[in-house]
């Protein structure tokens, strides 16, 4: 009786809660295995604008418990871009890959770009912001400080000390420009329908160049009319409808 | 010898124009009458007595109900019969009716001698089937049909017609008789799409028993039988199963004496088809939300697990035996899934299975044998076994669970092997492994879209310091600029700086009431000569380790200045000089007027040297 009354209650209760105590709620129902419950909190709180890396993880986490593993993909992926650094959900998203027909394997890179990406991706966006400004501040003072020396020794060893900094937050600063060109470029789509047959041109009479399976991170190269042109990770280019998946 | 052949010439020629004066004639003729479709017959068209030109130009009529095969075949004859001539030359086609009825083939024309000559139209039957043939065996099967009729059938019944999916029904075939059959032999098997069937052992020989149908009774034997289990639900349709029969019929028609003589006094043996009807099953679906480890398994089912040994060394392996037996759709049991430890090998499971399908329902057992090899040592729990079926006598789902089950796993001699070996094995594991726990920290929820390098502050922000750099940089250049341009410093800060040092000298001059002591008078003289020193030195551009009094009378001197403001500029020096190295007449008022001596030159100088 009384739980028939809270299953009533529910949703009534959740419409009327703010963005913080909703994922809390979704964070409960989690906690007592009412994934679908919490799944559609967390996605409630996701549709009213707000967002935060843990908040996408959680949801992901939800959306693979329900079975609907692209779409736990796609959360992983949104939420990489405010968590980069973060092991839970590096994890599960490679977890997640696992679990996908397809396994593409990526064109391989220079070790170099290895390592810029494991740099870049230590910090948030807004981590790097704050740790970039600190550099510049650090450096603007260093120059103010050479300008305004009354000696010479002074000034000399500020400068020097002051050009190792420059160096520092001009990396920090190529750092930040790329990442926030990562995080808002919008070229990347996660594919949710469970099939779909790429096509050699945007028509569908065209050739079927590849299938791809849910799940696969395609990048958009190119758009006509309701088809946008893919690339695979292995390269692999081809022609499918954009319905089919959805922008990281 | 010449005249001999021309005389046979002669009456050949002569008997040609004898039989082109008899009647020429087209006729038309088919080889028989009536056709059964898709056979084939001839068509023939003849034409006699036309002479040495022959026909030319036949022309056919409309053909379009037959098919032609072959033709035209041109064949030509000539007769001497009696000393009359006669010739023909026949056109014949062969033809093949496309439908049965009742056609009419028209005239064809051929052109003799410029005159055109038709044939009659024929009237053509076509039938069904091969005439001749069913003619021919009409007569005897005829006869066996009204004989074997009714006394011969095969029926195929089942136990039920309704059933839940998965469930079992008994199809069976009897084939019920009452004349004597010699053989027989399955034709055709029944089609059985949507079933799962197992075939039910028959005895290789049929024992008969009798029934009676319609008053009438009949041997019957079992010739089929099938326990079914539907695979899908719906309405599903078995279809007729046919079965070719040897029948001993009696002749009774023929009453010639030599043909029942050469007769079979015991009869004649006849094949004959018998066909069963079609049966319909209406299959019900399985109820909806069965358990997760359902697999298929409709009917009576229990399980046991057992494990060869409950102890054991690592890399030894360890046989795990699942049995589930019971009755229903065994070879459709699906093999239970095992959960391991970790660290456990497994094995694809060995499958056994004994059916036993004498009895009314198809029953038996079927056994999983799983090979485990633990790598590890220590007590290693197996999660107990599940199995599902649906009941279909209590129409629900049943769950079986086996106890779990405890193994000792001793160090072996053998080292552990590494677990990842290899990269596929890697995959492995990383799918046994689930995901991580939600994050219950503070979301720290913010708006879409609200990036902190894009907000207002930060620009802000990044703007202040380079503000302030900016200033930093204005104010050193100006220094700089200052510190390049030393002399107009000085020039402008030299009435500061005068004045500064008059000052000094002003407050002492009034300590003490008026009354300074005497080295307080002595360090005003020093004040007043410092301050006009450096007032002429910072004036004049002269720096103060070469300024002399002579030198900045000279440097006055050029620059126009007064030679009396001059004489009392080095005046007042000295008289500072005198006083301070002499200090005999420190008078106050002496010291007044010294003060405002200096006072005055200095205020003349800044006029003079603008």
């Amino acid at each position: 009786m009384v739980l028939a009354a809270l299953c009533a209650f529910l949703p009534s209760l959740l419409a009327a809660q703010s963005p913080d105590e909703l994922v809390a709620q979704g964070n409960q129902l989690y906690q007592q295995g009412k994934i679908a419950e919490a799944r559609d909190a967390y996605q409630k709180v996701v549709n009213s604008g707000y967002v935060s890396g843990e908040l996408l993880y959680n949801l992901g986490n939800a959306w693979y418990r329900t079975g609907d593993i692209p779409r736990a993909i796609l959360c992983y992926e949104r939420a990489l871009r405010l968590l980069p650094a973060d092991d839970d959900l590096r994890h599960n998203l490679q977890l997640a890959n696992l679990m996908i027909t397809d396994r593409i394997e990526p064109t391989p890179r220079l070790f170099i770009w290895e390592h810029w990406d494991a740099f870049k991706n230590w910090l948030s966006l807004r981590g790097l912001t704050i740790v970039t400004y600190g550099w510049f501040v650090a450096v603007i003072a260093g120059v103010a400080v050479v300008l305004l020396a009354r000696t010479h020794a002074l000034r000399k060893t500020v400068a020097l000390i002051t050009a190792g900094a420059a160096f520092i937050f001009l990396l920090f600063l190529a750092s930040f420009f790329d990442k926030v060109g990562d995080v808002s470029r919008a070229d990347l789509a996660i594919i949710l329908d469970r099939v779909v047959t790429v096509k050699n041109s945007p028509d569908p009479k065209s050739s079927d160049a590849f299938v791809i399976h849910g799940g696969v991170k395609v990048q958009i190269i190119d758009r006509f009319s309701t088809w946008v042109k893919i690339r695979l990770a292995d390269g692999k280019v081809g022609w499918m409808e954009s319905g089919a998946g959805e922008i990281i | 010898m010449a005249r001999r052949w021309i005389g046979i010439v002669v009456i050949m020629l002569g008997a040609l124009a004898a039989a082109r004066g008899q009647g020429v004639a087209l006729d038309a003729s088919v080889d028989r009458n009536p056709v059964g479709v898709g056979e084939q017959f001839t068509l023939a068209f003849t034409l006699s007595n036309a002479g040495m030109g022959g026909g030319k130009d036949l022309k056919l009529p409309d053909l379009g109900k037959f098919r032609i095969m072959a033709g035209p075949n041109e064949s030509s004859s000539v007769q001497i019969i009696n000393g009359a001539v006669s010739s023909s030359v026949t056109y014949s086609y062969i033809l093949q009716p496309k439908e049965t009825g009742k056609f009419t083939i028209g005239s064809a024309s051929i052109d003799v001698g410029g005159k055109r000559y038709a044939s009659p139209p024929i009237a053509l039957e076509v039938v069904q089937g091969t005439s001749q043939q069913r003619q021919r065996q009409s007569a005897a099967a005829d006869d066996a049909s009204v004989q074997i009729g009714d006394n011969l059938f095969l029926k195929a019944s089942v136990d039920r017609t309704h059933v839940m999916q998965g469930e079992q029904i008994n199809l069976v075939f009897k084939l019920y008789t009452r004349v004597s059959i010699n053989n027989y032999a399955v034709d055709k098997n029944p089609n059985m799409t949507g079933f799962w069937g197992e075939d039910v052992e028959t005895p290789k020989n049929i024992s008969l028993t009798t029934e009676t149908v319609n008053a009438k009774q009949y041997r019957v034997g079992v010739i089929k039988r099938v326990a079914l289990f539907p695979t899908q639900s719906g309405t599903l349709e078995i279809s007729p199963m046919e079965v070719q029969t040897t029948v001993q019929v009696q002749d009774r028609r023929s009453l010639d004496p030599f043909d029942s003589f050469f007769r079979d006094p015991f009869g004649r043996a006849v094949n004959y088809t018998v066909k069963s009807e079609p049966l319909k099953i209406k299959v019900d679906p399985l109820p909806p939300d069965p358990p997760a480890e359902f697999k298929g398994a409709v009917g009576q089912f229990a399980m046991s697990t057992t494990v060869d040994k409950r102890t054991t060394r690592t890399n030894e392996p360890v046989s795990l035996k699942v049995t589930v037996s019971g009755n229903g759709n065994i070879k459709l049991i699906e093999s239970p899934s095992v959960e391991l430890p970790p660290d456990f090998e497994q094995y694809s499971p060995k499958v056994a299975e004994s059916i036993d399908r004498a009895g009314e329902r198809v029953s038996g057992s079927k056994t999983f044998e799983y090979l485990l090899i633990p790598r590890y040592p220590g007590v290693k729990v197996i999660k107990p076994v599940t199995f599902a079926f649906f009941d279909p006598r209590k129409r629900e789902y049943v769950r079986l669970r086996s106890p779990q089950i405890e193994l000792n796993v001793e160090q072996g001699t053998a080292p552990a092997a590494p677990l990842i070996a290899g990269g596929n094995r890697e995959d492995v594991r990383l799918l046994s492994q689930d995901i991580r726990f939600i994050k219950l920290a503070d979301a720290g929820l913010s708006r879409r879209g609200e990036a902190l390098h894009a907000s207002g502050i930060f620009l802000v922000m990044v703007l202040l310091p380079l503000a302030g750099l900016a200033g930093a940089f204005v104010y050193t250049r100006q220094r700089q600029a200052v510190m390049l341009d030393q002399a107009g410093y000085r020039n402008r800060k030299a009435m500061k700086i005068a004045r500064k040092g008059l000052k000094q000298a002003e407050y002492l001059l009034k300590e003490k009431g008026g009354n300074p002591a005497a080295n307080q008078r002595l360090r005003f003289y020093g004040e007043v000569s410092r301050a006009l020193w450096r007032y002429v030195g910072d004036k004049l551009d002269i720096p103060q380790s070469a300024f002399s009094v002579e030198g900045a009378a000279a440097e006055l001197a050029a620059r126009e200045a007064d030679p009396a403001l001059t004489d009392a500029l080095t005046g007042i020096l000295q008289t500072c000089d005198m006083a301070r190295f002499a200090p005999t007449s420190l008078e106050v008022g002496a010291m007044q007027k010294t003060y405002d001596e200096a006072r005055r030159i200095i205020v003349e100088l800044e006029r003079t040297l603008k």
